[in-house]
């Protein structure tokens, strides 16, 4: 049994109980957090201790937990960043949600290792945190306003060296849109899965944490040693050298329409003309509207694009992004490739909460549902919601985060939407969450990873497979093995949770793997934490996640794609490609067997015993 | 005797052309040396020698270069036929031979020579990496000669040594090999330029081989702990996953770059892909281009047929996460594994990269000991990915593709290249090696 001091833990626990309106302070347990590192795996083992998973996720009985890891605190690189877990009020399953930024490095600060946030209050409330203590203050000054005007309100208590990061919902989380986002530092945003929902049912506006509180290196040798390689393998790999600072995730965009995975019109094909592409590009945002780059926490990548456009009244507004998922998603799968109309339908989508994946995706539902004649121009409120309106892009966001019109049903997401029109089949989701820009047709591998996923289909969580393709250099996998993806996306799965339960980067993942993660990890908290115990540390943050989803209601008739994957092909490297009922199956059903999961997806008792995943303690 | 025809076609030339293009890329032939020859059955029902012309090349064979003798005459020296005839006649009448092959091996010639005053005996060649030892024995055979090509005296000396060795050598010339096929023939010889190489690595590093030698001798199970399996001369054009054709293709690739970069000799090694309940499994991993081998797809759960080498890619998927392993046997690693340090006593436990490339990439790469257990050669792989095994070759691993494993033997012979040329050099190691590494 582990005790606690821990190096790299402050062994504590914040609780905020909204519904009696106290915060108090609890012990960490030590085994949790040696068995589960941090961010991801920690808080999800936090959050299945907690709640039901059958819970309402818009009720009082779900929680949300953001838990930091032990390298955060240290200098290792880009370990700043904070992962949420909540039940999804979009997916009905897990939400993780994972942010770079700074305010995962802030909490740490603060003193506690994990935030617990439970109950409702009735009125809007904010957690304020200092270090040691935290308090529950009302936020009806800042209800109602945008993630920006919060950020800016609540952080004018700032001193010099000691300054406060806001953690926030705008309206689209108020109003309890499935997709609504959490932001800090502004445009940095935990997006996927709706947690902003979650807090907006629990009148949670805010999270502000002030601190300075630093964390102790048991091993300073063993992780210098690690992060030496790091640092080193950073410098010297070219995608985290260059390639996203000087383009941007959106660097991405001619590459993944080379290697026809770019989607187009909700999915329908990956067909886009070389110059409409172009418009859209990494290389293109760099040239008109990048103002400067910039880093999260400890980052010496620099992806984040500073950028400025004429908004729709000629006036200059300026903001982040877009992202390489917000300018293909809310691009060409919108049919449209008007940068400009991009990037401001972006801005409202942070400004208001939206997560823009979710937003795109819903977009382009409802663009295909009205030109199938379903959705009429008045029910529109009149905008033309042709594929290719950048006008209802930009209209479409206000609408939908403060539910008027139209909106209130596009805030349902797109499987909602497209179900309230009879045709659940436009809605391109797994697990009712809006599928990322890679079409699946084009890689098995990455086809499986949205299957599987626990939280949906996400690139992040699902394993990043069609990194691969392009950067994956002696590790390119072939894109439709249906032996070797099962196994491949496992692995890239394992990284994932490895990255977001250390609260660093996925894009570190392009310059090395585990092994100086491993001797970081190690130093800080002065335990042997192996290459084997990590990957034992993987695969028992998986079996959780899948308990909690069956736990949920989740079956394995739930990873599947939507039916147009299976029966429209696309066209890569002259061949037809689909992904067949029959194909999805047997990976389905490999990988399952590949995790030690039965026929329905369970975790078998054996690899539960095996890997200590505990019942849960509630 | 005459010729019963002159132009060769079909399976037996693409073989012939194969395997010379083969050994013009092991670099075990010259433009125009060397020979090959089969025994075997015409289609008239009569015995016959099939044999490389002489002066031709080997690297590009003609079908009129492959010549069709009688099996029965006892005059050999057809004007067109190699000039050593004569000994791959004899030779291929020794029992259960059917192939024959003559070539430059120069890294073991290099390794045998002597300035010891002839005409000599030079003493047995005795290898000291587990290929040459289990295939070719524990001593292989040195001969003198006069006319050290195509002599009486060669011809009746080779067949002699052949008839208690898989491969004699011939002093400063070159070896001569049986086998069941061509294809084990060629084996043979490549493994005795391994064997060779082996050595001469050895020299330039420094190590006391005649030491070494002696280890081996006294207990050679202790030496080479995990035995390679036996040569099977059947089953090569198997290939059991047809279907999966990007995977295939990997292997082919890989196998390809194994043989080419001289990272394994021919058909040695082995290389994995795991699926779920099966290993598609090449376990002759060094496959020349046109030649190949086989392709299985085995179950991923030990049984009782499985050799070690079989075995031990099982262990390694059951034991870790890993999608891919391979299995090489690199001389240059073979050597390193011996290397002792100035001032010191025992051989090092690590290589750690002196070049640039090398040390971007690795930390250090461990060496184990030869009786390493699995698990504990899983653990290192957990760690390092890449492992020499002393008397063991090395061991790979990948978490997605047979591309991503195969860099790391590639990748660890340059890394043994700049540090055994360094040494030959006269460089201090130790000053050479980044402090970094001692940390990492």
């Amino acid at each position: 049994m582990a005790e606690f001091p821990i190096s790299g833990y402050h062994g504590r626990v914040l609780v905020a109980d909204l519904g009696r309106g106290e915060a108090r302070t609890e012990p960490l347990d030590p085994n949790a957090a040696l068995d589960y590192l941090g961010g991801r795996g920690l808080a999800t083992r936090v959050l299945y201790d907690m709640i039901d998973p059958a819970c309402d996720p818009l009720g009082p009985d779900n929680a949300f937990v953001i838990a930091a890891s032990p390298l955060v605190g240290s200098n290792a690189p880009t370990a700043g960043r904070g992962h949420m877990a909540f039940k999804s009020p979009l997916t009905g399953v897990l939400g993780t949600s994972n942010s770079g930024g700074t305010w995962g490095a802030a909490f740490k600060a603060a003193g506690f290792d994990v935030l617990v946030v439970k109950g409702a209050s009735a009125t809007p409330v904010m957690i304020d945190i200092s270090p040691g203590r935290a308090e529950i203050l009302p936020a009806d000054h800042v209800w109602g306003k945008t993630t920006h005007e919060t950020n800016d309100v609540l952080s004018a208590v700032s001193e010099p060296g000691n300054p406060a990061r806001v953690l926030c919902i705008g309206p689209a989380g108020e109003n309890l849109v499935r997709f609504a986002a959490v932001a800090n530092d502004r445009d940095r945003v935990y997006g996927r899965c709706g947690p902003g929902a979650v807090w907006g049912s629990k009148k949670l506006k805010a999270v502000r944490v002030r601190g300075k509180e630093k964390i102790g290196i048991a091993d300073r040798e063993k992780y210098q040693s690690g992060l030496d390689q790091a640092l080193y393998l950073m410098k010297q790999a070219p995608v985290t050298k260059r390639l996203l600072r000087d383009l941007g995730t959106a660097g991405l965009v001619e590459l993944i329409n080379l290697i026809a995975m770019l989607p187009h019109k909700n999915f329908q094909d990956c067909l886009h003309r070389d110059e409409d592409v172009e418009r859209i590009s990494g290389e293109t945002l760099a040239k008109t509207l990048l103002e400067k780059a910039g880093s999260c926490y400890l980052c010496p990548i620099g992806c984040q694009r500073h950028t400025r456009v004429a908004g729709r009244d000629g006036r200059e507004e300026r903001g982040e992004g877009p992202e390489y998922e917000t300018m293909v998603l809310m691009g060409p799968l919108c049919g449209i490739y008007d940068i400009a109309a991009i990037t401001r339908a972006n801005y409202r989508a942070n400004e208001l909460g939206l997560d823009t994946m979710s937003y795109g995706g819903t977009v382009a539902c409802a663009m295909e549902l009205a030109e199938s004649g379903l959705i009429g121009r008045a029910e529109a409120g009149g905008l033309d919601l042709s594929f290719g309106s950048g006008e209802a892009l930009e209209s479409l966001a206000a609408m939908t985060a403060r539910r008027e019109g139209l909106g209130a049903r596009l805030a349902e997401g797109s499987y909602r939407l497209a179900a309230h029109y009879g045709r659940p089949e436009f809605s391109m989701t797994v697990k009712r969450l809006e599928i990322p820009a890679y079409d699946p047709r084009a890689s098995y591998t990455q086809a499986l990873g949205y299957m599987t996923s626990p939280t949906g289909a996400c690139h992040l969580r699902g394993g990043y497979a069609v990194s691969l393709a392009f950067f994956g250099g002696a590790k390119e996998i072939p894109r439709f093995s249906l032996l070797q993806s099962p196994i491949a996306i496992r692995n890239m799965q394992n990284v994932g949770i490895l990255q977001d339960s250390l609260g660093v980067c996925r894009f570190t993942g392009y310059a090395f793997s585990s092994d100086p993660w491993a001797r970081m990890v190690s130093g800080v908290t002065g335990r042997d934490f192996s290459v084997a115990r990590l990957e034992e540390v993987e695969n028992r943050v998986a079996a959780l996640e899948r308990l909690f989803n069956v736990e949920a209601g989740a079956t394995a008739e739930d990873d599947a794609l939507p039916a147009r994957f299976a029966e429209v092909p696309i066209v890569v490297e002259g061949k037809e490609r689909r992904v067949s009922r029959q194909d999805q199956e047997r990976m389905k059903q490999d990988y399952y067997r590949v995790r030690g999961w039965d026929a329905a997806g369970r975790p078998t008792p054996e690899l539960l015993r095996s890997l200590r995943v505990e019942e849960s303690k509630r | 005797m005459s010729a019963q025809k002159w132009q060769a076609t079909g399976e037996l030339f693409r073989e012939f052309q194969a395997l010379g293009r083969a050994s013009l890329l092991y670099d075990v032939q010259d433009s125009h040396s060397g020979n090959m020859a089969v025994r075997r059955t015409s289609e008239r029902g009569e015995d016959e020698i099939v044999i490389t012309a002489t002066g031709s090349q080997k690297g590009d064979l003609e079908p009129s270069q492959i010549c069709f003798l009688s099996a029965t005459e006892t005059d050999y020296g057809y004007y067109k036929a190699s000039s050593e005839t004569d000994i791959h006649a004899r030779v291929l009448q020794l029992p259960g031979v059917r192939a024959s092959m003559h070539a430059h091996v120069k890294d073991l010639i290099l390794a045998t020579l002597d300035d010891a005053p002839k005409p000599g005996k030079p003493p047995d060649f005795v290898p000291v990496d587990p290929l040459a030892w289990h295939h070719l024995g524990g001593g292989i055979p040195v001969d003198w000669f006069a006319v050290p090509s195509g002599s009486p005296e060669l011809a009746r000396t080779i067949p002699e040594r052949l008839a208690g060795h898989p491969l004699t050598i011939i002093f400063g010339h070159g070896a001569m090999a049986k086998g069941r096929s061509l294809r084990e023939a060629f084996f043979r010889l490549c493994v005795g330029n391994n064997a060779g190489a082996v050595v001469r690595a050895m020299e330039k590093l420094r190590v006391d081989v005649g030491a070494v030698r002696r280890a081996v001798a006294a207990d050679p199970g202790r030496a080479f702990a995990f035995p390679p399996p036996a040569y099977d001369i059947e089953g090569d054009d198997r290939s059991d996953f047809r279907e999966e054709e990007e995977i295939l293709k990997e292997f082919v690739k890989a196998g390809h770059r194994i043989f080419e970069s001289r990272l394994s000799p021919f058909h040695t090694g082995s290389m994995s892909v795991r699926g779920v309940d099966t290993v598609l499994y090449a376990p002759k991993a060094s496959m020349p281009r046109d030649v190949g081998g086989p392709l299985l797809s085995v179950p991923l759960a030990v049984g009782p047929a499985d050799d070690a080498e079989t075995a031990l890619h099982k262990a390694i998927y059951a034991a870790s996460d890993f999608q891919t392993v391979m299995h090489c046997h690199i001389p240059e690693a073979e050597a390193s594994a011996h290397y002792v340090y100035p001032g010191e006593s025992a051989p090092a436990d690590r290589i750690i990269p002196v070049d640039a490339e090398g040390s971007f990439l690795y930390l250090v790469i461990p060496i184990l000991p030869p009786d390493v257990s699995a698990g504990e050669l899983v653990r290192s792989l957990h760690d390092y990915k890449v492992a020499v095994v002393r008397g063991g070759g090395v061991w790979a691993v990948g978490a997605q593709s047979l591309s991503e494993v195969l860099h790391h033997p590639s990748s660890l012979r340059e890394i043994c290249l700049y540090r055994i040329g360094a040494v030959e050099r006269g460089l201090d190691l130790r000053r050479m090696e980044p402090q970094k590494a001692k940390r990492w």
